[in-house]
């Protein structure tokens, strides 16, 4: 099984899949915060802006692995 | 007939596109040096731009000084090369945050980065990349002033006539809603609506008459004298927000019978305002100012209760002030206008010279931007292949200081503009550029692309937009006569912003965070810490001498008490109604007004400490003021660890109850007193000081009641 996700062409010009996960999963974690807000369970986090960080990583590994195509 | 933002768009482009062309005529490098010049000073009128523009230039030749200075003494040392920058551009900034020059030291910090860190990197050429900094700016400040002069001059004399008068016309119709007021004649919003108005007009007035005085040789001929009339400009403010304040207490007594001439008193002070606004516009005032005092009717007033006396007391204090004032600011009109000499007699009060108070705002944006210019220097030494390394630390910093001075604006508001800036000038550089081979064919491009950026985003609230489009535009097409057009170089220029922007965005969490809501409460915190210091210090001998850094301490709390409700008020519309729950945001808005009474009050209270006071009272009253002072301390402790455990009730009770207090032993003393121990100066004193701590109980008491009216615990909640 290949596990190395394969370069973006958009137009020519070759993007990291890694650049396309991150930005991915920082839309994705952003989305995600927008909703905990929503519902005030943003309340039981002592450090929001760490949990920002840590959803947007993990968001991004989860994409990188799973999403984007080998 | 050309609308003015047609007219200004133009002109910026016609300067944008004249600087490059120069530029690129005498074969300089980097000829968008030039056009950053052009595009940052654009002003609206040709007095300003000027203004700005010998900032700027002056800016750059400091800046460049102190950017050979730390060349000179960290040549060979990368460490303390970019401790002395940051430590310098820090100090940049705490000086661009304060009252006056504060684009110039932007700009001797953007000037300093630039040549400090092109030439550190390459510092065989230092030298002459300071020169060539400096050659450019001059280029494209001569060149915008050149333009501005010559083609629709814009004056700036007939909208600072135009304000002056409009400021007249506003303080006499302020006075006159304040007075019905005062008397019980009217509602606030009025006087509300014409204080904003006078606010405006003043700021306007203030900003213009830097300009006029460039750009008019009537109005530099006598600026001494209009400095003067700013200066009593503002402490006509002062007087009326005082004397505002204070009109609580003088409900339900009829003053006219309290105040016999009061009548007269507002008929001269109101002659005085129309004819400073009648010599504004060019005409003879129709008389001369009237001497006037407030005489009270002794015989009514004995039927009033001793806090109605020191209400009314406070009242005529302030009413005197501004009949002192207004004369003042007649005097200095009518020599503005060549009909008298008096205001010369006058002189601007020497500013304050007691040593250095750190202001806590300041400080934390020199905190922030040393930790943007560090984390951008620490990865272009330990991540490799950043783009355009010198670039983006420059930019970092350039932007940085812009950021860090007006924190309430959130890092993620720049993604939108910068982003359609980026695309806009790559698509220019990409797919339009490449097909030309002159300046013929450059030249028009320029211009409109400059002149579609000005026109789309005229509006001042959208001067970021205007300002990342045109840099944006000279970063990307980078043009040169050795003009280049390669992908990897744009996409270099994005990778470049987007890094800049992820520092900005991490400067706002680390090293401190930035969070209107926390913020919010911290400042709350410390204007009561503040009054609670100030209070404290009331116990003080009055004959005693306190020590230098009492004095100091004393200082630092007093402007944190004046400033903070300011402060606030600017984080008012950055809280995110998601946190208020079911509390209406204007009630938000109306805690910070009662914090700035609270504050007036404080700063009356203080002012009328330092009035002597007849023995006898000090010696007979001093354990019923220091029960008031404890009180107070106090509340406003509990208040500095909680700004929101101010319980109404309980402070109306307890303050009630010792001003009551207060008042049956002031009626005992008096009684006792003999005419040669209390006589009428140690009156007017006393009721000062009487009225003082009445107004400042009743501000604590309305700021409680507004604050336990908000939604603490949900504003506390946590949120990303």
């Amino acid at each position: 099984m290949q596990l190395i996700p394969s370069e973006f062409v958009i137009g020519g010009v070759y993007f990291p899949p890694l650049l396309i996960a991150s930005f991915l999963g920082v839309v994705a974690a952003w989305l995600t915060t927008q909703l905990l807000n929503r519902y005030r369970l943003s309340r039981f986090f002592a450090y929001p802006p760490l949990v920002l960080l840590a959803i947007a990583v993990i968001y991004t590994v989860f994409i990188g692995t799973f999403i984007i195509p080998a | 007939m050309l609308s003015f933002r047609f007219k200004e768009s133009f002109k910026t482009a016609l300067a944008m596109t004249t600087a490059y062309g120069i530029a690129l005529a005498m074969d300089w490098e980097k000829p968008y040096w030039a056009a950053f010049a052009v595009a940052f000073i654009g002003l609206a009128t040709v007095g300003q731009s000027l203004n700005k523009g010998a900032m700027r230039m002056l800016g750059t030749l400091l800046g460049g000084l102190m950017a050979f200075v730390i060349l000179a003494l960290f040549p060979q040392d990368r460490w303390g090369f970019i401790l002395a920058l940051s430590l310098v551009f820090a100090f940049c900034t705490y000086m661009r945050m304060g009252d006056s020059h504060q684009y110039f030291w932007q700009v001797v910090g953007v000037a300093l980065a630039i040549i400090a860190l092109s030439a550190g990197f390459d510092p065989v050429n230092a030298f002459d990349i300071a020169v060539l900094r400096a050659q450019e700016t001059a280029l494209g400040i001569l060149v915008y002033s050149l333009v501005t002069v010559l083609v629709w001059p814009s004056r700036t004399e007939p909208e600072f006539n135009a304000t002056v008068d409009s400021l007249a016309s506003t303080q006499l119709r302020l006075f006159q809603a304040y007075m019905m007021e005062m008397r019980g004649q009217g509602g606030t919003e009025q006087g509300d609506a014409l204080h904003a108005e006078a606010m405006q007009n003043q700021s306007q007035f203030s900003l213009l008459l830097d300009a006029a005085v460039t750009d008019s040789f009537e109005v530099w001929e006598v600026r001494r004298q209009w400095r003067l009339y700013r200066a009593k400009v503002e402490e006509f403010a002062w007087a009326m927000a005082s004397w505002r304040d204070g009109f609580s207490g003088l409900q339900g007594l009829d003053l006219d019978a309290l105040l016999p001439n009061l009548r007269d008193f507002d008929e001269e002070i109101q002659a005085r305002l129309a004819d400073i606004g009648r010599m504004q516009t060019g005409q003879s005032p129709s008389r001369q100012p009237q001497d006037v005092v407030l005489r009270p009717d002794t015989g009514q007033i004995d039927g009033l209760s001793h806090f109605q006396v020191a209400a009314l007391t406070a009242a005529r204090t302030q009413l005197q002030a501004l009949a002192r004032v207004t004369r003042s600011l007649f005097e200095i009109a009518s020599e503005l206008h060549g009909l008298g000499r008096a205001a010369s007699e006058q002189r601007e009060e020497p500013r304050s010279t007691h040593g250095f108070v750190p202001d806590p705002e300041r400080l934390t944006a020199s905190v922030r931007v040393m930790a943007i210019l560090w984390m951008a220097y620490l990865a272009g030494v330990y991540i490799p292949d950043i783009p355009n390394l010198v670039g983006f630390i420059i930019m970092s910093g350039s932007i940085g200081i812009t950021f860090v001075s007006m924190p309430q604006i959130s890092a993620s508001i720049l993604l939108l503009p910068l982003s359609v800036s980026l695309l806009f000038a790559g698509f220019v550089y990409l797919l339009i550029m490449p097909s030309m081979s002159s300046y013929f064919e450059l030249g028009p491009l320029i211009f409109l692309v400059t002149f579609a950026i000005c026109y789309l985003f005229f509006n001042p609230r959208q001067v970021i937009s205007r300002q990342a489009g045109l840099s944006v535009f000279a970063v990307v097409t980078g043009i040169t006569n050795e003009q280049q057009y390669d992908f990897v170089s744009f996409a270099d220029s994005t990778s470049m912003v987007m890094l800049v922007l992820l520092i900005l965005v991490i400067v706002t969490y680390f090293p401190i965070w930035i969070h209107p809501r926390k913020v919010f409460v911290q400042l709350l915190a410390r204007f009561f810490r503040s009054a609670e210091y100030l209070l404290s210090t009331m116990r003080w001998d009055p004959d005693g001498t306190p020590t230098r850094v009492d004095l100091w301490r004393k200082r630092f709390h007093t402007r944190e008490l004046a400033t903070l409700p300011g402060k606030l008020g600017t984080w008012v519309h950055t809280i995110d109604p998601g946190i208020l729950g079911h509390t209406p945001p204007q009630q938000v808005q109306t805690l910070v007004n009662h914090l700035q009474a609270l504050s007036y009050r404080m700063q009356a209270l203080l002012e009328a400490r330092t009035k002597p006071q007849a023995d006898f009272l000090v010696q007979e009253l001093l354990s019923d003021v220091r029960a008031w002072r404890l009180l107070a301390q106090r509340a406003c402790g509990q208040l500095s660890h909680d700004p929101a455990s101010g319980r109404h009730a309980t402070f109306r009770s307890e303050l009630d109850r010792v001003l009551n207090h207060l008042e049956a032993r002031v009626e005992e003393v008096l009684n006792r007193a003999t005419g040669a121990q209390f006589s009428e100066m140690d009156g007017e004193h006393f009721y000062g000081l009487l009225g003082a701590y009445r107004s400042v109980s009743e501000a604590l008491v309305d700021y409680a009641g507004t604050a336990s009216a908000i939604d603490w615990a949900r504003w506390r909640e946590s949120r990303f």
